[in-house]
C-alpha cells in the first residue's frame, strides 16, 4: 500500500510534450475543439504524432469524451483510457494514470487533456443550487439551504479557522495573490499579463466571501492544457529534455468530503495533501529543502498557504511570512490567479517548462519542482526532475 | 418592501416608479405647522396605561399603584387620532401628505421618533399638542422605495404645561417593485439521510449514533466512518452549541437570499458539526466560539430548517459592539462608581414577537395602521406579512431599560430608529451598553446604546438616557 511504503513507479516515466490553446474568456469554439487543438499541439511539441497515441486520460468532469477526442485529433486505436473524478483534484493525478499505464506497458504515449469553456459557458464561481440525491449529490446537500452555495464560500469556511487558530487577519492571503501576480505580469501567455499588484490592492479589493476578497479567487477562464507521457527511454529520444515523474500520488483523507469538509479535524489544513505530501517525500526520497519550484494549486490563496504547511515548508501557521519572504519561488507561471483557471493543467505544463530551463520566469537551475492539484478535494501531486 | 428591507438613507437613484417632485415645493413646507391646538381625545387615564402595560410586558411599578404615571414613552399614543381618524391636524401636513400621495410616494413608514420628557404624565392630565413640519428630505431612494423624509417635531402639554417633545419621523414612498423571491436551495434527501428531515419536520435535529461503537456522526451515513459497523440509532441534540467557524456570502448573489449573509458552521454540544445560518445576530457579528441554540424556522410552504440564534449577544459580540464612546460634557461630574458602570454591557432582554403582540402594541398605542393588524392588506402592501409599529417598538426600548435600571428608574429620553422590520415568528433580542453616566443633583443619568436585533438584521438602534434619583439604587 503506497499509503504507507514507498512506491516503484518513480523514474519510469516523463512528460515530453505540452500543448495549449490560448487562454480567454470566450473561446469562440467549442469545449471539444479546445480539447482537439491543446492534444495536438502537446503531440507537436514533443516531437510525436497521434498515430504514437494509444492512450488519454482526463477528468470525469470534463465534457470531451476519450474516444472523441481522439475521433478529431486523429488518434486511431487506444489500448488505455481513463478519467479522474474530484475537479481540479484530477490533475496531476492523469499524469500520474497515464505513467501507471506506461509503466506497466498498458500503452506507450498517453496525452492527458482537460479543455472548457468556463468563463464563456459554465461557470463554477456562479454556484450550485441543487443536486440529484445521489451520494454526491446529499454530501453537497448539507450546505444548500442555508445558502453555503460557491467555491468560494466552501473555502471560506476553512480559510476562517486558520484566521482565528493562528491570530491572523484576512491580509495574510494578500502574500500569495501578489507573488502570483507578480509572475503573470511578466507572462504574456498570462491573462493578467502586465497587470501585477500590491499588498493594497488585494486589501481594498471587494469581499467575495469573507474571509476571501475578489483577489483571492482564481479568475474564470476559457482554454484547453494537454500533456504527453511516456517511457524515460522513449523519452530521451525526443527533442526536449524529458521532465522526469520522480513520483506521484493522489490522496484522499479519512472522512474526506469534496469542498465540504467541515465535519472532521480541525480545518486549519488540508489532510488529504498530507497523504500526497508523505507519499511524495517517501518514494522520491526527497524533502522540501530539495524542491526548486512549487507550483501549488491556487484557485483560493487559503490553501496555499495550508499546502506549504502539509508539505513541511514550513510550521502550521507560518506560511504566509513564508510566502512574503519568497523562501520558494511558487506559481511561477502566475498561477491560477494570474496566468489561467485550466484545473491546475497548467501548472504542470508550467512545472516541465521549468525542467526544461524555458520558462518565462524561470528559476536558475530548477531541477526538481512539486506540482499539486485541487485542494479541499481528494487530490494528487508530482515531482518532476530533470533527467540523470 | 421586501423581507429584510431597511428604511436607512441611500444615494438617490430614482427609480421612476413615483413623478419626481420640485424640491422647492417641498423645501416650502417646512416651518409650516403640523397640527395645531391639537387635544387628545382621552385625558391621560389608567386603562389606557394598563393596556400599554399589558402589551408591552412592563411591570414598572411606577405605572400601577394609588399615585401611577404615565410610561413616558407612551406619550404619543394620548396624541393618536385612533379609528375615527385625526382632529387638529392642519392644512399644511394634509396638503404635504396628499401631494406625495398624488406623485405616486403612497406607502408610509415610521423611521424614527425621539422622545424628551420634561415632566410625567398623571391620570386625568389633558393633553394638547402643537407640531411643526421641520423638515422635507430630497428624494432618497432606500431599500423600501423612493421617496421623501418627512420629519415632524411636536410639544406635548399637559394642561398648558410642556409635558414633553416628540419629533417624528417617516418615509413616504413608492414601494421598490419587488422581485419575486426565489425560493432556497432544497436539501438533497434520500434514503440514507431521509430521517434527519423526518427529524426537522418534529423539530427534533437528530445525530446518528453508531450501533458498533458508540461514535456520533454528521452528515448522515449508512455505516460509521470508526469501526464500518452498519448499526445505527439516532440521538436528539439537545440544541446547544457554538459557532465553530462562519463566512459572511456577499457575491454572486442568489434569488432566496439577500447578500450580505452569515453562514455557520455550529458544532453541537455533543460534538457533531452542522452548516446552518445563525440568526437573531446581524450578519456582521457573528463569531467564532459564540454560543448559539436551535430554533426551527419555516422557509415556504414546503421547507422547514434546523436554524441557530446566537445567544445573549455572544461573547465575542460583547467584545465588538461597534460602538463608540460618546464624548460627555460632564465627564467631570462621573463618580468613581459611574466610572465602572460606564461600558457596561446589559443583560439582553429577548421579545418574542408573536401576532398578539405586534397587533396589541397597535391597538395600545392607538395606531390602526392596517399594515400592523390586517396581514392580508400588508401583503397587497408588499409587505411579506403584518409588523411591528414604531410606537410599540419604542415602549419596547423604554421597558428595556426601565427593567435593567429597576423600580426607581426614570426615563429621560428615548431616540431610535427602524431598520429591519419585526414580523412574526421572529425574536428581538435588546441589548444595551452604558454609554456615559454622569451624577448630578436629580441622580445618576445614564446614556444607553440600545440595539434590538433580529433574524434579518437590526430592527432597532437608539439612545436611552435614564437617571436613577438619589438614593435609588438600581
Amino acid at each position: 500500500m503506497s499509503v504507507r511504503t514507498r512506491d516503484s513507479l518513480g523514474g519510469k516515466a516523463a512528460i515530453v510534450g505540452i500543448g495549449a490553446t490560448e487562454f480567454s474568456k470566450d473561446s469562440g469554439r467549442s469545449e471539444l475543439k479546445l480539447a482537439v487543438e491543446a492534444v495536438r499541439a502537446a503531440l507537436d511539441d514533443a516531437g510525436l504524432s497521434a498515430a504514437d497515441v494509444d492512450g488519454l486520460v482526463t477528468f470525469t468532469m470534463d465534457t470531451s469524451p476519450e474516444i472523441t477526442v481522439a475521433q478529431a485529433a486523429g488518434i486511431g486505436e487506444l489500448s488505455f483510457f481513463s478519467r479522474v473524478h474530484y475537479g481540479g483534484g484530477a490533475a496531476c493525478a492523469t499524469v500520474q494514470q497515464a505513467a501507471l499505464a506506461v509503466a506497466a506497458g498498458v500503452a506507450e504515449v498517453v496525452v492527458c487533456y482537460r479543455a472548457f469553456n468556463e468563463r464563456s459557458g459554465r461557470r463554477f464561481g456562479s454556484g450550485v443550487q441543487r443536486r440529484e440525491p445521489s451520494a454526491e449529490g446529499a454530501a453537497l446537500g448539507w450546505s444548500l439551504p442555508f445558502g453555503l452555495l460557491t467555491p468560494a464560500s466552501w473555502v471560506a469556511m476553512a480559510a476562517r479557522r486558520y484566521l482565528h487558530t493562528y491570530g491572523l487577519t484576512p491580509d495574510a492571503f494578500g502574500h500569495v495573490a501578489v507573488t502570483d501576480r507578480k509572475y503573470a505580469a511578466t507572462n504574456p501567455a498570462a491573462y493578467f499579463h502586465g497587470k501585477p499588484i500590491t499588498l493594497a490592492d488585494h486589501a481594498a479589493s471587494r469581499w467575495i466571501v469573507e474571509p476571501l476578497r475578489l483577489l483571492d479567487c482564481c479568475q474564470e477562464t476559457d482554454g484547453g492544457q494537454a500533456v504527453v507521457v511516456t517511457s524515460v527511454e522513449r523519452a530521451r529520444d525526443l527533442p526536449h529534455p524529458p521532465a522526469v515523474l520522480t513520483a506521484a500520488a493522489q490522496g484522499a483523507g479519512r472522512a474526506q468530503e469534496q469542498m465540504t469538509g467541515f465535519y472532521r479535524h480541525d480545518l486549519t489544513g488540508l489532510p488529504e495533501m498530507s497523504v500526497v505530501a508523505r507519499q511524495l517525500w517517501r518514494t522520491s526520497g526527497l524533502a522540501p529543502s530539495d524542491v526548486d519550484v512549487g507550483i501549488l494549486y491556487d484557485h483560493f490563496t487559503p490553501f496555499v498557504l495550508m499546502q506549504l504547511e502539509e508539505f513541511g515548508f514550513c510550521a502550521p501557521g507560518e506560511a504566509a511570512g513564508f510566502v512574503a519572504e519568497e523562501r520558494l519561488p511558487i506559481n511561477t507561471h502566475g498561477g491560477q490567479l494570474g496566468e489561467a483557471y485550466l484545473h491546475g493543467m497548467n501548472g504542470v505544463a508550467e512545472a516541465v517548462r521549468q525542467i526544461r530551463g524555458t520558462s518565462v520566469n524561470q528559476i536558475p537551475g530548477a531541477a526538481r519542482t512539486l506540482v499539486t492539484a485541487g485542494t479541499g478535494v481528494p487530490t494528487s501531486g508530482l515531482i518532476l526532475a530533470s533527467d540523470g | 418592501m421586501n423581507s429584510d428591507g431597511t428604511a436607512g438613507e441611500a444615494a438617490d437613484d430614482a427609480d421612476g416608479e413615483a413623478r419626481a417632485l420640485a424640491y422647492d415645493a417641498l423645501k416650502a413646507f417646512e416651518g409650516r405647522p403640523a397640527a395645531q391646538a391639537g387635544t387628545g381625545k382621552d385625558p391621560v387615564n389608567e386603562p389606557m396605561i394598563r393596556h400599554w402595560c399589558e402589551a408591552m410586558g412592563d411591570t414598572h411599578p411606577a405605572y400601577t399603584g394609588a399615585d401611577p404615571i404615565a410610561p413616558p414613552t407612551m406619550m404619543q399614543a394620548w396624541t393618536m387620532g385612533g379609528l375615527s381618524g385625526h382632529e387638529g391636524r392642519s392644512d399644511g401636513y394634509d396638503e404635504l401628505l396628499t401631494l406625495l400621495d398624488g406623485a405616486g410616494y403612497t406607502s408610509v413608514v415610521a423611521t424614527d421618533c425621539e422622545q424628551e420628557y420634561a415632566r410625567a404624565l398623571r391620570p386625568g392630565d389633558e393633553i394638547t399638542f402643537d407640531a411643526v413640519i421641520e423638515s422635507v428630505s430630497e428624494r432618497k431612494t432606500t431599500r423600501l422605495g423612493t421617496g421623501h423624509f418627512v420629519t415632524t417635531r411636536m410639544d406635548i402639554r399637559a394642561g398648558g404645561e410642556l409635558a414633553g417633545t416628540h419629533r417624528f419621523r417617516i418615509l413616504k414612498y413608492a414601494p421598490a417593485r419587488s422581485k419575486p423571491k426565489g425560493k432556497r436551495p432544497r436539501p438533497v434527501i434520500n434514503r440514507d439521510n431521509a430521517g434527519f428531515w423526518e427529524g426537522v419536520a418534529a423539530h427534533r435535529l437528530l445525530i446518528q449514533r453508531c450501533g458498533g461503537c458508540g461514535e456520533l456522526r454528521f452528515p448522515w451515513l449508512p455505516g460509521c466512518n470508526a469501526c464500518g459497523s452498519p448499526e445505527w440509532h439516532t440521538v436528539e441534540a439537545s440544541g446547544e452549541g457554538t459557532v465553530y467557524s462562519y463566512v459572511v456570502m456577499h457575491h454572486p448573489p442568489f434569488p432566496a437570499f439577500d447578500p450580505p449573509y452569515a453562514v455557520g458552521l455550529v458544532e453541537l454540544a455533543e460534538g457533531v458539526r452542522i452548516i446552518s445560518n445563525v440568526i437573531g445576530v446581524p450578519y456582521d457579528k457573528v463569531r467564532i466560539g459564540m454560543p448559539v441554540r436551535l430554533d426551527f424556522q419555516r422557509m415556504d410552504e414546503e421547507l422547514e430548517l434546523p436554524l441557530f440564534r446566537g445567544l445573549d449577544g455572544g461573547a465575542g459580540v460583547r467584545a465588538d459592539m461597534g460602538f463608540t464612546p460618546s464624548e460627555t460634557a460632564e465627564a467631570e461630574a462621573v463618580s468613581v462608581a459611574a466610572e465602572e458602570r460606564a461600558g457596561e454591557q446589559l443583560p439582553v432582554l429577548e421579545v418574542p414577537i408573536t401576532r398578539t403582540l405586534i397587533v396589541a402594541g397597535a391597538i395600545a398605542s392607538r395606531d390602526y395602521q392596517d399594515v400592523h393588524h390586517d396581514a392580508e392588506l400588508a401583503k397587497a402592501k408588499g409587505s411579506p406579512d403584518v409588523f411591528m409599529n414604531i410606537l410599540t417598538t419604542n415602549g419596547l426600548v423604554g421597558r428595556y431599560i426601565t427593567d435593567r435600571f429597576g423600580p426607581t428608574a426614570v426615563l429621560r429620553k428615548v431616540a431610535i430608529r427602524l431598520g429591519a422590520p419585526n414580523y412574526p415568528g421572529d425574536t428581538m433580542t435588546l441589548s444595551g451598553r452604558v454609554e456615559t453616566v454622569a451624577t448630578g443633583p436629580d441622580g445618576e443619568t445614564s446614556t444607553v446604546r440600545v440595539v434590538g436585533a433580529n433574524g434579518i438584521g437590526r430592527h432597532v438602534t437608539g439612545t436611552v438616557t435614564v437617571t436613577l434619583p438619589p438614593g435609588g439604587a438600581a
